[in-house]
């Protein structure tokens, strides 16, 4: 009886120190995001922490700076339309190596993988180096093919893991009822797989959002996107109209956790990033 | 449902064609460029550069050790926090929170993350300000542009990683296999040390790897934290490209780079499996 008692409160103590130690942990993961969006609202012309006063004019010069609009939206270019080309070409390839008795299929699901464990600075290099040839180095389509390889991994993985345990008699009972080969896949198949599908191409948009490592040697002269402009600056000064530039960044990503979590669940997500 | 061949073919075709030339020939393309020179001839100079001086062994060996204390640092960072997700399972409301505070800095850029931490480390920043207020220190420490920001900032990138890792294997373990230990008698600490620390191995292996290969090509936060000056290999890539523009250097770096980091992931991979036989 007293060795059981003893043996919950070492457990209650484990427990309590494990809690501390993962909240600290979890403190540290957002610090640098609280200290960004805190100072982006100093009144003063320097970077202030804590910040000194409330104010919203760093937000209202960065949002009168049309090259900081145009880089967001170049970003927002980039991302949607890399996330939908991958969507195009990873989808249906996940569904045909799921679903073929192709020799070799294992080989092909692991290419499509790859760029994920392929440094990004490879890639990127590599894509100036196919652009040059084709002759569009150095453009919007540039960074398009290269971003389109970064997130393919990530659509393919899902949707193959979101086939993975899927029960074929659902699709048999649809075409046992008459319906066709498209309506099977429309009506069953893909609503089945809609998540798995939607958590890919989400993670996908994110890393093609925040990627630097293949932009940087494919950026349009003119015109970069949000983050590679936020990393030129950075480098040679920080002040608080960069800290509301890279605040608005945060306020993104806040919109797209909730909205993963609101589609997904984030707990299915966990075990499907990087 | 069977997908014919002619639509198989389509489906599968268009993407691994845009794969083999947007992916498969440019890395092709950049190991053709480490053998070769501004006249266009084949030759071995830029592997007799790279390999012949000692600054860049230095650089590479740098870059390794960063990854390295990176991958150990996260581990024992991530393990508890994975950890305690996984014991608070039925805390639907508590585990939401601990998934986007991890996620959130995974979805913001590793330059806006690493500018906080240009801010808490300045001679005003944050942590002086603490280390002085405690009396730990009585002027302000240079933290910034050092070795230490540079090993801060990519533990900071990676962690969210090495977490997400561990805990994906852990959230899928069998929960009666702890309950089976503890109704044998053992504590919690032996549970966790002989039942749940060895089966959570692929997550740790997965999380290992992941960072490693991350820090080890990683570009930006390096940059920042050192305060621009070339350290890590990837910085060297990049002033070979694009200031320097002697893309046949760049490339032999790369491949070096490249070479050593799957042979260090095929060693790590053979040693886990000589000392864990197939289960």
């Amino acid at each position: 009886m007293s060795r059981h008692l003893i043996a919950r409160a070492r457990n209650s103590f484990g427990t309590v120190l494990l809690s501390a130690v993962a909240w600290v942990v979890l403190l540290y993961l957002v610090l640098p995001l609280a200290v960004v969006i805190a100072i982006s609202f100093t009144t003063t012309e320097y970077l202030a922490f804590p910040p000194v006063g409330f104010t919203l004019r760093w937000y209202q010069r960065f949002l009168a700076d049309p090259s900081y609009v145009d880089s967001i939206l170049l970003s927002a270019r980039l991302a949607f339309g890399a996330t939908l080309i991958g969507f195009l070409l990873g989808v249906p390839a996940a569904l045909v190596l799921k679903r073929s008795t192709l020799r070799g299929a294992t080989f092909i699901a692991n290419l499509f993988l790859s760029p994920l464990i392929l440094p990004a600075i490879i890639i990127g290099v590599g894509v100036l180096q196919i652009s040059d040839a084709l002759g569009f180095a150095r453009s919007f389509e540039a960074m398009l093919v290269g971003h389109v390889v970064i997130i393919l991994p990530y659509i393919v993985r899902t949707t193959l893991a979101s086939l993975e345990g899927f029960d074929n008699s659902l699709e048999e009972a649809a075409q046992d009822l008459g319906a066709s080969g498209f309506a099977t896949f429309f009506y069953v198949t893909l609503p089945m797989i809609k998540p798995g599908i939607i958590a890919g191409c989400l993670f996908g948009l994110i890393m093609s959002w925040i990627d630097v490592e293949v932009s940087i040697f494919n950026t349009v002269i003119a015109q970069s996107p949000i983050p590679v402009k936020v990393f030129n600056y950075v480098q040679y000064s920080v002040d608080p109209m960069i800290a509301a530039v890279s605040a608005g960044t945060i306020y993104i990503a806040f919109i797209l956790v909730f909205l993963l979590d609101r589609l997904v669940g984030l707990d299915k997500v966990a075990g499907q990033q990087k | 449902m069977r997908i014919n061949r002619f639509w198989a073919a389509i489906l599968l075709g268009i993407p691994l064609i845009y794969l083999i030339v947007f992916f498969v020939t440019p890395l092709g393309m950049v190991f053709v460029d480490s053998f070769s020179n501004k006249a266009g001839e084949l030759t071995l100079e830029n592997y007799a550069i790279v390999l012949g001086d000692p600054y860049y062994w230095r650089v590479l060996g740098y870059t390794l050790w960063i990854a390295l204390i990176t991958c150990i640092a996260t581990l024992i960072f991530g393990y508890p926090l994975a950890y305690y997700m996984s014991l608070i399972e039925r805390r639907r409301a508590v585990r939401r929170l601990c998934f986007i505070l991890i996620l959130m800095p995974l979805f913001t850029s590793n330059i806006v993350r690493s500018f906080g931490w240009i801010v808490l480390l300045g001679r005003e920043g944050l942590i002086n300000e603490t280390l002085m207020l405690l009396g730990l220190v009585d002027r302000p420490l240079r933290l910034l542009s050092t070795e230490t920001a540079i090993i801060i900032g990519m533990i900071y990138v990676m962690l969210p990683f090495m977490v997400l890792a561990i805990a994906s294997v852990l959230q899928n373990m069998n929960p009666s296999l702890r309950e089976a230990s503890r109704d044998l008698g053992a504590g919690a600490f032996t549970t966790f040390l002989k039942v749940t620390l060895p089966l959570s191995v692929p997550g740790i292996v997965a999380g290992t790897l992941i960072v490693f290969t991350l820090s080890i090509s990683s570009y930006v936060t390096p940059r920042i934290m050192s305060g621009g000056r070339s350290v890590v290999s990837s910085m060297l890539i990049y002033d070979q490209f694009m200031l320097v523009f002697n893309p046949f250097l760049g490339s032999a770096i790369a491949v070096v780079l490249l070479v050593t980091c799957f042979l260090l992931i095929v060693a790590y991979t053979l040693l886990l499996e000589r000392r864990q036989p197939a289960r």
